[in-house]
């Protein structure tokens, strides 16, 4: 009987665990862990307190007719942005309420949402590619340079897929996309095509810039989740720097 | 005012806001949603812009715009707010001011110090960083705010609030 209510206790914790790292890695901020596996718990009757980090995540669950509870640590996986896993998780934390899901029944559907595809390869890169001359239009630019900005964040973004494949360290895959993004804008600078050839330049390295670690970072702190933010304005500060300096040695190169 | 250029900058700026959500994996049930609050949120900033407004003041403004529709959007679509408003708002970073701001420093570090180029060099960056700073808070705080400011309740009981107001 006792093994019984500790076997629930367990999955359930490892369940949790599980929803709170999925959305801490897939870019969901400290109050959206919180409250989703705060909804989650509440359903299947458990009490839970949480401890939420960048890296890793605590977890105590306590189940109130047995007495029992369970406290382990799980470690965060750096997955990168997935904004169709913490749409589907947050969607899923509704239907546990409503239709009073089991256990087994959340793991089915996370499995379910991680095995979701992403956008095919070529559209990720050629709507990214066009979002980068849709900066350089937004800046001033015309005709010529869209097409250059429109080129350079096409092979930035390929040579940044390409580093994390080879698992690079991210900050040095960003490094090696801002510097191949700019190495092929600052050739256009060279040559003096089009008008003002500075605006591609400036533009094709944006596809870069930290928006998600910026605005969490933001929205963490004014929620008191003060720790949590701090280290993600660094995270973000990082990765600004590392797109400033591929911009810099291109720029060192091309002596503009 | 050239309404034919802002209506052409708040296009750009949804095919910008576009591309940074299907970079993020948004589901696609969302795609149109985020370009057309994309496109408003720039439309709101330029317009303003236009009106010789504080640029900071103008992405608050607009920033604000995309925070409010981000949290109905994620009522009507069921994606939580962040999903809509993070690949919206990414059109108004301020590249170019930061772009500025690190050639200075570069400038700067060849430039032989208390010389009047120097000082010139040294305004010009100071006054690029702080632009770049106070936009990303102003970015930051205008989607974040209305946020926390619903989320008192959650987002699925948002309608009949308003239904009873």
């Amino acid at each position: 009987m006792m093994d019984k209510a500790y076997q629930n206790i367990k999955e359930a914790e490892e369940m949790l665990l599980n929803v709170g790292t999925l959305l801490m890695s897939c870019g969901a901020s400290t109050g959206r862990v919180r409250t989703t596996v705060n909804r989650i718990a509440d359903a299947l009757g458990y009490n839970i307190e949480l401890l939420i980090t960048n890296r890793s995540l605590m977890l105590k669950v306590i189940d109130e007719q047995s007495d029992h509870f369970i406290a382990s640590l799980k470690r965060t996986s750096p997955h990168g942005v997935n904004f169709r896993v913490v749409s589907g998780i947050s969607r899923m934390s509704w239907k546990v309420v409503e239709e009073n899901w089991t256990v087994p029944q959340i793991n089915a559907e996370i499995e379910r949402l991680i095995a979701l595809p992403h956008y095919p390869r070529l559209i990720i890169l050629s709507s990214v590619s066009l979002a980068g001359s849709a900066f350089c239009a937004l800046f001033g630019g015309k005709g010529v340079e869209l097409v250059v900005a429109f080129v350079a964040t096409f092979f930035g973004l390929f040579v940044r897929q390409e580093a994390l494949k080879k698992q690079f360290n991210p900050y040095l895959a960003i490094f090696f996309a801002s510097f191949a993004a700019s190495i092929l804008s600052g050739l256009s600078v060279r040559l003096g095509i089009g008008s003002s050839p500075e605006l591609a330049f400036a533009t094709s390295v944006l596809f870069l810039v930290p928006g998600v670690p910026l605005i969490n970072s933001f929205t963490d702190m004014i929620d008191g989740n003060i720790l949590n933010g701090i280290v993600r304005g660094v995270h973000g500060l990082i990765i600004a720097f590392a797109i400033a300096l591929g911009l810099l040695c291109a720029k060192f190169i091309f002596n503009i | 005012m050239d309404y034919l250029a802002l209506m052409e900058k708040g296009f750009w700026a949804g095919f910008a806001a576009l591309g940074f959500a299907i970079l993020f994996n948004v589901p696609q049930r969302t795609l149109m949603i985020i370009w057309l609050m994309g496109a408003i949120g720039g439309l709101v900033k330029f317009f303003l812009l236009g009106w010789e407004v504080n640029i900071a003041l103008a992405s608050l403004a607009g920033a604000s715009a995309i925070g409010i529709m981000s949290v109905y959007a994620a009522h009507n679509k069921q994606s939580p707010p962040l999903v809509f408003s993070i690949p919206s708002v990414i059109p108004m970073v301020p590249g170019a001011f930061a772009y500025r701001m690190m050639l200075g420093f570069m400038t700067l570090a060849s430039t032989p110090t208390n010389t009047p180029a120097y000082m010139n060099t040294m305004a010009e960056t100071a006054g690029n960083g702080l632009k770049a700073m106070f936009i990303l808070v102003a970015l930051s705080g205008g989607v974040a705010i209305p946020m926390l400011i619903t989320r008192k309740d959650t987002f699925k009981r948002i309608k009949p609030h308003i239904d009873q107001e």
